[in-house]
């Protein structure tokens, strides 16, 4: 049995690596990976937050009531946030072709041009 | 009638998005007035609301679904959501009108659904219960805000727009780890019930949490060192989407922070996340100012005047009195006013004149006398003059920030509005004192626009003792907690 404490370890570790992504790496795709990545690392902390050791998935089937089951509301925002994030990368997708073709470049110190 | 009507504020701008294929398929020139009839719906069914809440004084809960908060997700339109909502409206109104003229470039259809969605998602900021809903509701006001960003299409467009998700990104995981930090030690995401719970949360926990969930407000709300984003997605959107940014996305950004400021109040770290909000801030104004003062592009210029101004209202909405609540939505409502009216004149000369630099703008007085006259009202009211509506809310920040002991604050922030002062005066010598040309005709219907923003300006500025009631009252409902957690009818369901 893991204690819980190693699935937060784990959450906040990608939250991080994601973080150093967006705020180090020079190459857009790379920042966007990142930012997906902390997303997950989000999701997978408010998971976390709502599991009980040793309890099933919150679907009511035989055998699973309601005291069987671990906390579905975090389940249920992290699906909502999935399908947030799933928006916001394909819409950051969309915008790098267009910076790639107005630039020729994915390398974000030569996407200058609104300064001041 | 019923108030649970209100959720039609919700609903006329979700459902009309989804009309604007159909609309279009039938005829393409009926996108545009389409835009003008469902605003003015929602204006209409704002103005009820409005009625409503300041007759009978009470908020308006929406349960959804009929079930009772906790367990249901609920709307709640107090006097401040009650306010905001109708200026949401109706500055979205005018804009529909204003994008007749402004909006040129395909496709149009698409224009006019994130149009509606962004209005939507402002809309649902201010009036939801719920923190969860919030921030569903902030990632579709965020989510089209990038894409009417982008709507240009030129390199510099994609550009802001690419820095406003990596910032919106990274804000939107913020928020989210702020939620999982409450939920985790609350066990609920009702605002109300957030509010009655507090108390008992962890102090290190609450501060925590309440910290990251500013954070990620920080970035809508355009505060310091989340703002970066902000004049590159101001000078390079359309010009209809500076207005909606600068009048009512940002605001609705500052109120989800004053909210979760105010709901979380009896927790016992409270006071150092006010102090960091209070330098926040301040240094929002600071800079936002000094960079104003180097630039050529008028919109750009004005767009650090709008953040400045924002600083200023986030500076009195954290300063934890009813005094400096009541001064910050004042100053919010009054804001919206001028900047619509700046960025639509601005905007307009942009159009006519080939861009916002501010070459185009010499000898505008003799070229295009309405919309100079409206630029020249807009930034005496920016500045403080007395006589107009700026100078009451300025004055009563100022007044505030003082009372709670905070004059270094109050110093720095008056500091800065001279700033303010030399740019807007360079603008309107630029205006008036150089160049000639010839004359333009200017559209009536946006001409018509402009002077009735100027004479709100006014008339607030003479006589602002209406406003100001009204700012009071909602002032009240956000700061006035043990009120607001009465008003929700919680189920007696515990954490």
């Amino acid at each position: 049995m893991i204690e819980i404490s190693a699935y937060y370890f784990g959450a906040i570790a990608l939250i991080m690596i994601g973080l150093y992504a967006v705020l180090v790496k020079k190459n857009l795709l790379k920042m966007l990976v990142g930012l997906s990545i902390m997303e997950t690392g989000v999701n997978l902390l408010l998971i976390s937050i709502g599991y009980i050791n040793g309890k099933s998935a919150p679907i009511l089937s035989e055998g699973i009531g309601p005291k069987q089951a671990v906390d579905p509301i975090p389940q249920a925002l992290v699906l909502t946030a999935i399908v947030i994030g799933v928006a916001t990368t394909a819409m950051a997708l969309s915008a790098a072709i267009i910076l790639y073709e107005k630039y020729g470049t994915l390398n974000i110190e030569e996407i200058r041009r609104l300064r001041g | 009638m019923n108030g649970q009507y209100a959720s039609l504020l919700i609903a006329i701008p979700l459902i009309s998005a989804f009309f604007v294929p159909v609309i279009k398929a039938a005829s393409k020139k009926a996108v545009m007035p389409f835009l003008v009839l469902v605003t003015a719906a929602q204006t209409a069914a704002a103005a009820w609301v409005f009625n409503e809440v300041y007759t009978t004084g009470k908020p308006i809960i929406v349960m959804a679904g009929a079930w009772r908060p906790p367990v249901g997700i609920n709307l709640y339109i107090g006097h401040f959501a009650a306010l905001f909502v109708f200026i949401v409206a109706a500055v979205s109104f005018l804009l529909s009108i204003y994008n007749f003229k402004t909006i040129k470039i395909e496709p149009i259809d698409k224009y006019a659904m994130l149009f509606l969605l962004l209005m939507l998602g402002a809309t649902g900021m201010i009036a939801t219960g719920d923190i969860f809903n919030l921030f569903v509701f902030m990632e579709i006001t965020s989510i089209t805000a990038y894409a009417l960003t982008a709507y240009n299409k030129t390199g510099e467009a994609a550009e802001a727009s690419m820095k406003y998700m990596i910032l919106g990104g990274i804000g939107s995981s913020f928020f989210l780890i702020g939620i999982a930090i409450v939920y985790g030690s609350l066990g609920t995401l009702n605002m109300a019930q957030i509010a009655q719970l507090a108390g008992s949360m962890n102090a290190t926990a609450a501060q925590a949490g309440l910290a990251l969930l500013i954070f990620g407000l920080a970035v809508e709300a355009e505060l310091f060192p989340l703002n970066a984003w902000a004049p590159d997605a101001y000078q390079a959107a359309p010009h209809p989407v500076t207005v909606m940014f600068s009048a009512f996305v940002v605001k609705a950004g500052l109120y989800a922070a004053a909210r979760l400021l105010y709901i979380m109040q009896s927790v016992g770290s409270w006071h150092s996340v006010l102090k960091l909000v209070v330098i926040m801030a301040t240094l929002t104004v600071l800079v936002a100012e000094f960079s104003a003062l180097r630039q050529r592009n008028v919109k750009r210029m004005i767009a650090y005047s709008s953040i400045s101004q924002v600083g200023f209202i986030a500076l009195a909405l954290a300063l934890g009195t009813q005094a400096g609540v009541d001064a910050g939505v004042f100053h919010m409502v009054n804001h919206a006013i001028v900047k619509a009216l700046l960025f639509i004149a601005v905007g307009y000369v942009a159009v006519e004149l080939g861009g916002a630099e501010m070459e185009n703008f010499r000898g505008l007085g003799r070229r295009m006398p309405i919309t100079a006259f409206s630029i020249t009202i807009g930034s005496l009211a920016v500045i403080g003059i007395p006589m107009f509506n700026v100078f009451w809310s300025k004055l009563r920040i100022i007044l505030a920030t003082v009372d709670v002991g905070y004059t270094w604050a109050a110093a720095l922030v008056l500091i800065a509005s001279v700033v303010e002062a030399v740019y807007y005066l360079r603008l309107l010598h630029v205006i008036w004192f150089e160049g000639s040309g010839e004359r333009i005709t200017e559209s009536a219907a946006l001409g018509a626009i402009m002077l009735l923003l100027v004479a709100l300006v006014i008339v607030i500025g003479v006589y602002p003792d209406y406003v100001w009631n009204l700012a009071q009252k909602a002032g009240a409902d956000i700061f006035n907690v043990a009120q607001y957690i009465k008003n929700v009818p919680l189920m007696g369901v515990g954490a």
